[in-house]
């Protein structure tokens, strides 16, 4: 049972709401966190721990679309496509990691490393075209720096391009 | 660039701040929640806020001190305090900077406005996306609690404050502060009918207090300088104090800035801005993120202030600006946004709901040159339909973009219209049958 | 209209000009429908809370900015709302079904809510001829979702009523809105189809056709329907029903809320358990035995048969040598008939029913302690009740909707609820009732008297007792408390596992409500022991001052659709027509009068005297109606030899049940379907039966059988119709009305009580203020208690085909982990076993069984009842037979 392996987790989730219903999006993402996705025993076991039935915690899974109820490849690529970015051509974006990794946006690799998703506004319109992998955000995209993140990720799992703690523009520096 | 003073981005900017406990200290920070346990009663700081005429910067722009005021007095409790930070509403990106760069001011904004309301927990819903603002934040309210400014008996105080970070996971309806405490009660975002209001029947049924990261971010500032100071910043009485505009767009320098409130968007998008990223003019803007209607270059001398945008017929909203360049479609661009609306909408009401897939259809279908004669006004009778009839506001949020860009750019349709008909004849009328 | 309105609690409003008082919290929508105002809604639905979700309801209200939701506004004084006067709100009503119709298939013709849709009338009512939509319809990917419930989910308009009715009513949870948006889909848990309580509420309250039921699935258009009020005939609820028929087949049953006592609610028996009475195993013709066979005569042949056979037998060995017992489940007139036939005709008392087997412990303590045959209380009285006690119910599954009640005044009102249920917390498909409990006092079902001596010792401890009777009737108050001081906590603490501050809390909550309703159920009434317990709980409502307030009292839940009619209508040996004792003089009178015949001498007896009698050889006849002991009772009650002695056994049935095929002559009956009459439910109200379809075959009302025979019998009790008996019945005993309002329940008489505290509490005092000499349980070994699912109800509910679709076989349902600690697996076949037998059954899992205990449905009993030891309680003479100790033992390959 997941929630066995993290009892310390589940309690200290538990122990910040009055109303152990509130710990449902908190134990759903632990779970794809571990599993990569909400498995339906997971589900199981957390409505087990939260007093809730199985539908009342899959209509709540099937709301929020962070959630993938199937197995994933080990990055997610989610490249937002709003306004913002499309204005700056995030449209782009999408074609390029087509062409390197030949999936189309819903695929996931043949080798499973990648799938890719085209989603809406990730907050950070004024650094786009970005895309989000899995925790990280790489903004600012260009073709090559597309093409190094996912030969970074591919090879070393990492990649250095990622943001950091958000900030811009950059404060010019004091002249 | 004329420059303003910063008031929320002052620490961050420095070079080298990254935002942590001690150095917050060293710029001053925690000395207002100190001056409200020593000095003041929660109505005071409350008098005080509502003496700021602070307002709030998630959207609605509801007035701060007098959203506390609502929390009824002497309730046996808990009462609640949520901060909102699942800044969704695509063009803005403020929250985001604000939460990631200098935390422990939004959290002192949050346990003064705690004290006031007569709150014991607080949560920050952040939209599940910012793991690292989520992390970072975590790691703050640790530091807080380390060093006595959360947790029980906060400074000597006696009182019991703790704030936990709770992440959403996907849904940008889950900003709409009603949603907001579906979501937080681990239920389906869907807003709740109004009245009740949060004020007395929020999480848990309890009175609770909703408020933006920024407004939060504000309330320390105010203490510490006070009220009158802060009303006296902007575009006094109803818009005072600055407010960190996201630009985003063709512009030349998009990204976060501070100004007062009542600069012209011309000297926003151009001075502050750095002006439009070719040589293209702009076409049209939107003022205050996504649901705010369009504006165009006629009105890039309104002040950024929430009374002109509105009178313009826009809303300065969540303050997120998008500028966009001449040679951009607008019907493209009206799309883009009823896609996004129609992959948000929470799908409790019937008119948002239905709506947004069907005008999302007839947007695509002139897009794709198969629109049809009376799709124009296919289109002003739903958003007519729409806006006014839902639950919430993303009703009114959704047609703001179809509705403004026809009434200011509807020959783009009818063009758009007019080629798909050029390329397939319509077929005969069917004949009225009269005797 | 209440006509005084204090200006507090009303509020006078305007709707469509016309001017109305409505009390204060009423909704716009519930104030224009009744003024006759009718505003059209989808999401709204008066049992539920308002979602305002559907936006179909806007009126336009003076003062008030934009449109607004009907359903989900109050009203306030002086409001002045527009509905179909105003031009914004028609028009918006039109612009949301346009919306609506925009994603609905308009597949019309081949829905079973064609003719009887919401959206459909209301489209006809405001919608052009033309939709105005020319895009792509969603289309969802038709799925199987359960045996009994069936989706369609491209007609779902979204309003979530049978979800939220899933959550809100019934408490069940299983249907789950999935997805967001235009794309939101109702389904059970991912791929899996629903598993619930098929109560059906969903299909009834869904506003379209998304949600329908499986076993009427296009076999009709609602306008060829014939519609037929009449009352569920399973449990003592008392459901009031429409059976749905075309060209006399049924073809389903629904219920309308606001009417009958159910408010529109069914369960799973009553929603989906209609085919019964059109089982082609229905007997269509008499037969009688020649030779080994039992074979077809006409009803002369057989009428004349029986009638003989019973003429003989009394002239040989007297009136005395033949009995009776009529089922629970036949009406109030059949049963009145049969008892003064048997009174009347044969000249004995020697008659039983069902209400023997559990329900007659709680009318006699009610008897005896208040001097009422009936519940002081109503279903209303639990809806409006402050603090519920709950002791052995296991209420959803043996009385579904009374349940109802009890989660309504939980959930919606805030009700204290407190349980002394065999059961633990724990979700499941089925609700179940103590996860609403406040407190919760978990015991095995051998462990319900000492549960209740815990409470009331608690209760006395603490002193939560009302002082003015403490200090009228201290003899009583002594006695009782010195009883309960010689029984320890320890002692107390051995036999429960609870401690005593856990009986103390729940002391406490109970002391503290206003309205205190104790529910006991076939945990307690049927189970050794139970007249006494019964009493005990009377005494801790007296103790504590409530019996006799108004809201309060003892309510013990009747199994079967009659069993309350049954002891009313005299069909127990010692108890005469309207609840007075066989002995009572004037009543003796009046009725003999009325007959024209005397009524016997002799005391009337038990089923369980009967049985013993027939083996003695004094018992020589039995004329069975509708029950069906051989199934019934576990061979250790003797039944078999008994009935083997008899010399002539004659049955009444719609089925050739086992008892049926032991009898020398079977009578074919006609089910509730067939029939006129009444039943009483178990709060003791009295409502119509109605004949829906033809009689089945041959069959014949059992009231018009005896009828016959007391014509072959030479002493004839003559009847044209049902009317004539429920005159008879109503002119003999006042109160049996059953037109007109809603009777209040009749309270308890004080002289009775005054009786009960002077000294007819003593009686049994010893007895029933100890601990049940439990033969105790050898190690190795766990409690098995055979009970009532909510998918069935005795033997009869097996031949309908619905119901076996979620429940076709028995299976020992014990928790997960006693499961393992016998090394069972779900599914694992189990040899159960005692010192009467060994069964092999299968292993279900169910989490709310605590450990130590299985659960086997009785319904699919016939072999695990070889395992159940039997007694008889010396004061009711009530048979008690449900529970044994067993082992369990893996079976291997
Ligand atoms: C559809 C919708 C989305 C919203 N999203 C956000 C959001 O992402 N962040 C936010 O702070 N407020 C959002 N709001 C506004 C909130 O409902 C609410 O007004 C705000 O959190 C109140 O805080 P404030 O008074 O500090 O602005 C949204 C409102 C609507 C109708
Ligand atoms: S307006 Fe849209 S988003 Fe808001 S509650 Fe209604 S359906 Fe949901
Ligand atoms: S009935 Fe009022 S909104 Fe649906």
């Amino acid at each position: 049972m997941l929630l066995a392996r993290f009892k310390e987790e589940v309690e200290d989730i538990l122990s910040r709401y009055p109303v152990k219903r509130s710990a449902l999006l908190p134990l759903l993402n632990m779970a794809q966190r571990e599993e990569g996705f909400v498995s339906e025993p997971a589900m199981r076991d957390i409505a087990k721990v939260l007093d809730l039935t199985p539908p009342q915690v899959f209509e709540t899974v099937t709301f929020y679309t962070m959630f993938n109820l199937k197995p994933i490849g080990k990055f997610h690529l989610q490249v937002c496509k709003s306004i913002m970015c499309a204005l700056v051509r995030s449209d782009e974006v999408v074609k390029w990691i087509t062409k390197k990794l030949n999936i189309a946006p819903g695929q996931t690799t043949v080798d499973n490393v990648f799938t890719l998703s085209v989603v809406e506004c990730l907050g950070s319109c004024g650094t786009g075209p970005m895309m989000q992998v899995n925790d990280d955000y790489y903004e600012q995209l260009t073709e090559e720096k597309v093409y190094r993140v996912l030969d970074d990720l591919a090879r070393d799992g990492d990649c250095s391009l990622k943001s950091g703690p958000y900030m811009f523009p950059l404060p010019l520096a004091k002249s | 660039m004329p420059q303003y003073e910063k008031i929320l981005l002052k620490n961050m900017e420095q070079p080298g701040y990254a935002g942590s406990l001690a150095e917050y200290e060293q710029t001053g920070g925690y000395q207002a929640l100190r001056k409200v346990l020593k000095d003041m009663q929660p109505d005071q700081v409350i008098e005080e806020v509502k003496t700021s005429s602070l307002r709030g910067r998630g959207g609605a722009g509801f007035p701060t001190g007098v959203k506390w005021g609502f929390i009824p007095k002497d309730h046996p409790g808990p009462i609640y305090l949520c901060c909102n930070a699942d800044e969704s509403e695509p063009g803005t990106f403020k929250d985001r900077q604000l939460m990631e760069r200098d935390p422990h001011q939004m959290l002192e904004g949050m346990i003064i406005t705690c004290f006031a309301i007569g709150a014991e927990t607080a949560y920050i819903y952040i939209r599940g996306e910012f793991r690292l603002g989520a992390r970072i934040l975590e790691k703050a309210i640790h530091e807080a609690n380390a060093a006595g400014y959360l947790g029980e008996n906060i400074l000597g105080s006696g009182r019991t404050i703790k704030i936990y970070v709770h992440a959403g996971a996907g849904a940008y309806i889950c900003g709409e502060e009603t949603a907001l405490l579906e979501s937080l009660e681990g239920k389906r975002g869907m807003p709740r009918f109004k009245p009740p209001f949060p004020a007395t029947h929020g999480l848990y049924q309890k009175p609770t207090v909703v408020n933006n990261v920024e407004t939060m971010a504000n309330i320390p500032h105010i203490i510490n300088r006070g009220g009158a100071w802060f009303a006296g910043i902007g575009s006094p009485p109803k818009s005072c104090g600055t407010r960190v505009f996201c630009l985003s767009g063709h512009v030349k320098r998009p990204g976060n800035y501070e100004v007062p409130m009542g600069i012209p968007f011309r000297e926003f998008i151009y001075e502050i801005g750095g002006g439009m990223r070719s040589d293209k003019p702009i076409k049209a803007f939107i003022p205050g993120g996504a649901s705010a209607p369009f504006l165009t270059p006629e009105h890039l001398d309104v002040k950024m202030d929430f009374e002109s945008v509105a009178l313009a017929g826009s809303m300065l909203g969540s303050g997120g600006v998008t500028v966009m360049e001449e040679g951009t479609s607008m019907v493209w661009a009206a799309l883009r946004l009823m896609e996004f609306f129609y992959h948000e909408s929470c799908g409790k009401c019937t008119p948002c709901r239905e709506g947004s897939s069907w005008m999302t259809q007839i947007l695509q279908r002139i897009w794709d040159k198969r629109g049809r004669d009376g799709d124009l006004d296919m289109l002003d009778e739903l958003c007519k339909n729409i806006a006014g009839r839902t639950v919430c506001a993303f009703g009114e949020a959704e047609v703001g973009p179809v509705q403004s860009t026809l009434k200011h750019f509807r020959h783009e349709y009818e063009a758009l219209i007019r080629e798909a008909e050029a390329a397939m004849p319509r077929g005969k009328e069917i004949p009225v049958l009269t005797n | 209209m209440a006509a005084q309105a204090t200006s507090t609690d009303m509020v006078t409003l305007t709707i469509d000009g016309t001017s109305t008082t409505v009390p204060k919290g009423t909704l716009v929508i519930e104030a224009a429908r009744q003024i006759g105002v009718m505003v059209p809604h989808f999401c709204y639905h008066p049992k539920l809370t308002p979602d305002a979700n559907c936006r179909m309801c806007l009126v336009e209200i003076e003062k008030m900015p934009r449109l607004q939701t009907s359903c989900s506004t109050p009203v306030t004084e002086g409001m002045v709302v527009k509905s179909s006067s105003s031009v914004y709100a028609q028009d918006a009503r039109k612009s949301v079904l346009d919306f609506i119709l925009a994603n609905h298939p308009l597949d019309c013709p081949v829905c079973d809510q064609g003719g009887r849709c919401d959206l459909q009338d209301f489209s006809h009512e405001y919608t052009a001829t033309t939709s105005p939509f020319k895009e792509l319809k969603r289309v969802f990917q038709k799925e199987y979702f359960s045996p009994l419930i069936e989706t369609q989910m491209n007609r779902c308009i979204q309003c979530l009523r049978c979800v939220r009715y899933c959550d809100q009513i019934m408490d069940v949870k299983a249907l789950a809105p999935v997805g967001r948006g235009t794309l939101t889909e109702i389904k059970a848990f991912g791929a899996h189809e629903l598993d619930c309580e098929f109560c059906g509420g969903c299909i009834q309250i869904c506003p379209v056709g998304a949600i329908t039921s499986r076993l009427s699935m296009y076999e009709f258009r609602p306008w060829m329907l014939k519609r037929t009020d009449s009352v569920c005939g399973y449990c003592g609820d008392g459901c009031q029903i429409t059976f749905q028929t075309k060209d006399n087949a049924l073809i389903e049953i629904n219920s309308t809320t606001g009417v009958g006592r159910n408010d529109g609610d069914l369960c799973a028996r009553g929603y989906f358990g209609y085919h019964v009475s059109e089982h082609p195993d229905r007997l269509t013709s008499p037969l009688i035995r020649k030779g080994d066979a039992l074979q077809p005569v006409e009803w002369e042949e057989a009428l004349e048969l029986v009638g003989q056979r019973l003429l003989d037998i009394k002239a040989k060995h007297g009136p005395d040598a033949i009995g009776g017992l009529i089922s629970g489940r036949c009406t109030n007139e059949d049963i009145y008939v049969f008892q003064k036939f048997m009174r009347g005709v044969i000249g004995t008392n020697r008659i039983d029913s069902s209400v023997r087997y559990g329900h007659l412990n709680g009318v006699h303590a009610l008897q005896r302690v208040q001097g009422t045959h009936r519940w002081a209380v109503s279903f209303d009285d639990i809806v409006s009740a402050d603090t519920l006690l709950l002791v052995g119910t296991n209420i959803t599954e043996t009385n579904p909707i009374t349940g109802l009640k009890v989660k309504e005044a939980v959930k919606q009102r805030g009700a204290k609820l407190l349980t002394i249920e065999a059961l633990q917390p724990a979700i499941g498909s089925i609700s179940n009732i103590v996860n609403l409990a406040q407190h919760h006092l978990g015991v095995k079902p051998t462990c319900y008297a000492a549960a209740i001596l815990g409470l009331l010792k608690a209760v006395v401890e603490q002193q939560i007792l009302d002082a003015d009777l403490q200090a009228t009737s201290p003899a009583y108050f002594n006695d009782i408390s010195a009883r309960l001081q010689a029984l320890s906590w320890e002692a107390i603490h051995v036999q429960t596992g609870l401690a005593s501050d856990t009986f103390t809390q729940v002391a406490k909550v109970f002391g503290q409500g206003k309205k205190v309703i104790v529910l006991v159920g076939p945990g307690v009434l049927r189970s050794s022991g139970g007249f006494g317990m019964t009493m005990n709980l009377l005494d801790l409502l007296l103790v504590t001052g409530k019996l006799t307030q108004p809201g309060c009292g003892l309510a013990p839940l009747a199994e079967e659709n009659n069993d309350q009619g049954a002891f009313e209508m005299g069909g127990t040996g010692a108890i005469l027509p309207g609840g007075a004792s066989l002995g009572d003089p004037e009543v003796r009178k009046k009725l003999s009068q009325a007959w024209g015949r005397p009524i016997p001498e002799t005391p009337g007896s038990s089923l369980p005297q009967m049985i013993k009698d027939a083996q003695e050889g004094k018992l020589k006849a039995l004329i069975v109606v509708g029950e069906n002991p051989l199934a019934s009772l576990p061979p250790s009650s003797g039944i078999h030899t008994a009935f083997e002695k008899l010399e002539f056994l004659v049955c009444q049935e719609l089925f050739l049940t086992e008892t049926a095929q032991q009898a020398h002559a079977v009578l074919p009956a006609c089910s509730y379907a067939e029939k006129d009459g009444t039943f009483t439910n178990t709060e003791g109200h009295i409502q119509p039966v109605r004949k829906a379809i033809d009689l089945v075959g041959e069959s014949r009302p059992d009231w018009e059988v005896f009828s016959a025979l007391s014509v072959m019998m030479k002493d004839p009790m003559e009847y044209g119709d049902v009317k004539e008996i429920g005159k008879e019945i109503r002119n003999l005993l006042p109160g049996t009305r059953i037109l007109g309002p809603t009777p209040l329940p009749v309270q308890p008489d004080s002289s009775a009580v005054a009786r009960y505290l002077t000294a007819d509490y003593q009686r049994d005092i010893a007895t029933r203020y100890q601990f049940p000499v439990n033969d105790s349980m050898d190690a190795g070994h766990i409690i098995l208690q055979v009970s009532q699912s909510l998918f069935h109800s005795g033997k009869f509910s097996r031949k309908a085909k619905g119901l076996l679709q979620v429940e076709a076989t028995g299976k020992l349902y014990v928790h997960p982990e006693e499961a393992a600690r016998h090394g069972l697996s779900d599914g694992d076949t189990v040899k159960v076993s005692n010192s009467l037998g060994d069964v092999m059954t299968t292993v279900g899992f169910r989490e709310r069984i605590p450990q130590g205990v299985a659960v086997f449905p009785e319904h699919f009993d016939e072999e695990i009842r070889r395992l159940l030891p039997y007694s008889v309680d010396p004061e009711t003479q009530v048979p008690y037979y449900k529970v044994a100790h067993v082992r369990l033992e893996k079976v291997v390959g």
